[in-house]
């Protein structure tokens, strides 16, 4: 192989590879801080374009069974008007556990590209299989998307109903998370599923 | 025109009574009763046979069996929010259920109708 002619790649390589004679340090790591801000900026943005509402529910997966449900429900539409979206209760806050997510996310593409749940009676024979995916994954995170709002101290005597105050705190000492109790309050249950408490 | 007798027209509308009851207890759908139930946590607080922070299914069904406005009184319960005994002695407003679609008045019959058959 001739070394004169090298491809492009390779000179590239090469050129990325010798040290400047024409810049200081200081202006090559200025021009790298700008461009990393820039691409951090841009990633972030983008990911964060594919937590909102509107993005979720470009597929009609989304939007023809799980979105209509969700939308009968409180964390839709309530007397304070505070809505948690797709992503408030199905994508992490914090980095580490969101990339993880988003990169999870990433995979179920190829259900879109197979189609795996493109009707709506494929959705309903594989709902429950999906709530389960989605139960497990917020019981091992000790339901943080829920804690993200809701949290134990702050919950009050006074204003909570009696009977759902006194379960609270009976849950709180036995160590419960809320996904052991509330699970379908933003979609319906999947029909095979049995509540533990019948 | 020609009309009935008594004793026949008493005839044509027991008939009637009867294949309507009949009709309304095989429309029961018991799995979308209990599916309505999990969904509204009413399980939470009601057994099918065992008292709970509410009385148990069989119980309820047993204090309003043969009574003509039972299925009237539980459907007003279950969706006015009006207040419930506990057992301590305290009262609360009982659990409004919900439908999908809202307001789903067959859902509610058909749900009351299944706590009243156990």
């Amino acid at each position: 192989m001739s070394t004169d002619n090298p491809g492009m790649l390779k000179r590239f390589w090469i050129s990325i590879n010798k040290p400047s004679a024409k810049y200081s340090v200081l202006a090559l790591g200025a021009v790298f801080f700008v461009f990393g801000i820039l691409f951090w900026g841009g990633f972030h943005t983008g990911l964060e374009m594919t937590n909102t509402l509107e993005f979720c529910t470009t597929c009609h997966e989304m939007r023809d069974n799980v979105y209509q449900e969700y939308k009968q429900t409180i964390h839709y539409s309530n007397r304070s008007g505070v809505r948690a979206v797709c992503s408030d209760c199905h994508v992490p806050r914090e980095w580490g556990p969101k990339m993880i997510r988003k990169a999870k996310a990433s995979l179920e593409v190829w259900g879109k590209l197979t189609g795996s749940i493109d009707t709506k009676e494929k959705f309903e024979a594989k709902r429950m299989q999906l709530a389960e995916h989605e139960w497990a994954r917020m019981k091992a995170s000790n339901s943080q998307e829920c804690r993200n709002c809701h949290n134990w101290d702050a919950m009050s005597a006074e204003l909570q109903k009696q009977t759902p105050y006194k379960k609270h705190m009976k849950a709180k000492e036995e160590g419960k998370t809320c996904i052991d109790c509330h699970k379908g309050i933003a979609h319906q249950l999947p029909k095979e599923y049995v509540d533990p408490d019948e | 025109m020609r009309y009935l007798s008594t004793s026949k027209l008493a005839a044509v509308i027991g008939g009637a009574v009867i294949v309507m009851a009949s009709t309304s207890a095989l429309a029961m759908d018991a799995e979308a009763a209990k599916g309505l139930a999990r969904q509204n946590n009413c399980l939470k607080c009601h057994g099918v046979d065992k008292d709970k922070d509410g009385p148990a299914y069989n119980k309820v069904a047993a204090k309003y069996k043969g009574k003509a406005d039972a299925e009237d009184k539980l459907i007003r319960h279950i969706t006015s929010g009006e207040k419930a005994k506990f057992p301590d002695g305290h009262e609360e407003e009982h659990k409004i259920v919900k439908t999908t679609p809202p307001n789903d008045k067959d859902q509610i019959k058909n749900l009351v109708q299944w706590i009243l058959a156990q």
